[in-house]
């Protein structure tokens, strides 16, 4: 298929149908609402639903009814409206519901800004609802990626029966790039939906829930969503290296566009002698955990640097990677303010500096 | 026309009225083409309809707007209109009373870098009191890598979206066909040829072709009698 240009929220839009998932429901908030607006034109020529709800919470429990009937479903918000669907998420993955939402994040905290950040990383891999569980976190750093990791989320989602989240900041879903689609797509071997509620015709009545009264029961149905997020952890991880080899003094861990804010920084530091590299994670949850320890622990590297358009969360999970083996700075703008590769390469150079001055008082 | 300040193998675009409204899809490039003949027009020593105003008409799109450009069009003696203070940042389907009198009481040239669809014109709908046929023009910027105008049909759709929704009607097309990086002059051309195809078929001009100067260089421009705009991109990412 030949490229078009598309911003990052159309080419989300049009990679779910690709996906086969023809059931969106939407409220729109910006920086997100392009999906709702290209998913209203796009919907009807493919026999989809789109259906905006009255709020973020109807929106949620809308998808989390549509899941239980075994299609695929989504929705797509910004930080604010993601926060109104936490009970839901909690509930679907209770309840063992295949979905994907895609939050396009903007700064916060409360109604924030509508500017770029990336300060939701603790609400979706920490848990933004109540109880024992998890989501896949996917965070794409470009257009293309995020139509590839969308028409993943879908696979993922039927095959761990859990919600996955993608996560952009804002620039992801605002910026134009060129994108190609894959004109057909091969969904590898999924679990068969025989779980699915399609109207009990011939066969006993099923039952979608997430209420388990009797503890040891609740218990049960608890470590058997762990079992799924050890293979998760097992089987899911996704990792991107940039300039990665034994010359590197520093190593920056950064995720989604601010990676390639880091790109150019490395590039521009690399012309004068400074050898930096970047490692990005590509699932938030599960963690890149023993991939990040093992670059960190190499004799070359001075120190881990973790830059974030947050004021610094990505950055606990990375001292937890490191285990303290090395020293792990971070450097973060957040609230809509865009870290600059300048900024970043000052950052870098400040550390060169000291390690050199540490060194000769040594 | 080619004058003697532009030494270069194509025509130089001009405009006619005092009003030129910059329309057209999202991700057109609008607010880059505005940006550009902003700047072209202020450094074209032919051209005396003075001062050039550039004025961000963009209330539905959040980001890369060409009030991100101002500082550097000031410079340049161009006079930015934007909204002030937070409203900077926002997008909020309102026009602020300054913003308003600024298209009211434009002497010279008014470059209006319009929001995107039929949904960002609606803003001219209730300024279209203000506009009559002798003092402005509206063009369309037209992308053909650009799901809903790849084609003819498609131009036409959004086209007619857009006179309803604004209650004006187009006088011109500019050809803006690109895929950012990816952009080579098969790109450009056959963007020409669909904005040519838009202009026949809808009986306006074609005012100018736009694109980046390294790739029309690589076009026998000859050949091909419209005026040519070449871009200096002004609204990057942040790692560009």
């Amino acid at each position: 298929m030949t490229k078009v240009l598309m911003k990052g929220n159309e080419a989300i839009a049009e990679a779910a149908i690709k996906a086969g998932a023809n059931n969106y429901f939407c409220y729109p908030i910006t920086p997100q609402t392009e999906v709702a607006e290209y998913l209203a034109k796009r919907m009807p020529e493919v026999g989809g639903v789109f259906l905006q709800g009255e709020s973020e919470l109807a929106v949620a429990n809308m998808i989390f009814g549509a899941a239980a009937t075994g299609k695929r479903v989504f929705t797509t918000s910004s930080s604010p409206g993601i926060s109104l669907m936490q009970e839901a998420i909690s509930y679907m993955a209770g309840a063992e519901l295949p979905c994907v939402i895609v939050n396009i994040m903007r700064g916060g905290p409360g109604l924030g800004g509508i500017l770029p950040a990336q300060s939701d990383y603790f609400q979706s891999v920490k848990g933004g609802g109540h109880g024992d569980y998890r989501l896949l976190v996917l965070a794409p750093s470009s257009v293309q990626e995020a139509v590839d990791l969308m028409i993943l989320s879908f696979d993922l989602a039927d095959k761990y029966r859990n919600p996955v989240m993608m996560i952009g900041d804002g620039m992801i879903g605002q910026m134009m790039e060129p994108v190609e689609f894959p004109d057909k797509i091969e969904s590898p071997d999924l679990p068969p939906k025989d779980w699915a509620i399609t109207g009990a015709k011939g066969r006993k009545p099923q039952v979608v829930r997430s209420l388990f009264l009797d503890p040891y029961k609740l218990e049960n149905s608890s470590w058997h969503l762990h079992e799924k997020y050890e293979l998760m952890k097992k089987n899911e991880v996704r990792f991107e290296k940039y300039k990665v080899t034994d010359k590197n003094e520093i190593i920056i861990i950064s995720y989604g566009t601010m990676a390639r804010i880091c790109q150019t920084a490395i590039d521009a530091v690399e012309a004068e002698g400074i050898s930096v590299g970047l490692f990005r994670p590509i699932s938030l949850f599960p963690f890149p955990q023993d991939e990040i320890y093992a670059e960190a622990i190499k004799k070359n590297i001075k120190e881990v640097l973790v830059i974030e358009m947050s004021t610094g969360q990505m950055v606990e999970d990375v001292e937890r990677a490191v285990v303290g083996k090395k020293k792990v700075s971070f450097f973060g703008r957040t609230g809509g303010v865009v870290p600059s590769p300048e900024e970043v390469i000052t950052q870098i150079k400040d550390m060169i500096r000291k390690k050199s001055k540490s060194k000769k008082k040594a | 026309m080619l004058t003697k300040k532009h030494p270069q193998k194509w025509n130089s675009p001009t405009v006619k009225k005092p009003i030129n409204l910059i329309v057209g899809g999202y991700g057109s490039g609008k607010s880059e083409v505005s940006v550009n003949l902003a700047r072209h027009l202020v450094l074209d020593e032919t051209f005396e309809a003075r001062p050039i105003s550039i004025l961000d008409l963009d209330i539905v799109n959040p980001y890369f707007r060409s009030r991100e450009a101002s500082a550097e069009l000031e410079k340049l003696g161009i006079l930015p209109i934007n909204p002030e203070g937070a409203q900077f940042y926002a997008d909020l389907p309102i026009i602020l009373p300054q913003i308003r009198g600024a298209i009211q009481s434009a002497q010279g040239t008014l470059i209006c870098d319009v929001g995107g669809d039929d949904v960002g014109a609606r803003v001219l709908s209730s300024l279209a009191t203000s506009f009559d046929e002798a003092t402005y023009d509206m063009y369309l910027v037209l992308n053909a890598n650009r799901p809903f105008t790849s084609d003819l049909a498609g131009c036409l759709k959004t086209i007619s979206e857009i006179e309803f929704s604004s209650r004006l009607k187009f006088t011109g097309i500019i050809s803006n066909t690109h895929l950012m990086d990816d952009t080579n002059e098969d790109v450009v051309m056959q963007g020409i040829s669909l904005s040519e195809a838009v202009c026949k078929k809808t009986g306006v001009e074609l005012l100018f072709v736009s694109a980046e100067q390294t790739i029309l260089d690589k076009i026998n421009f000859e050949t091909i009698d419209i005026p040519v705009l070449p871009l200096n991109r002004s609204l990057l990412k942040p790692w560009e």
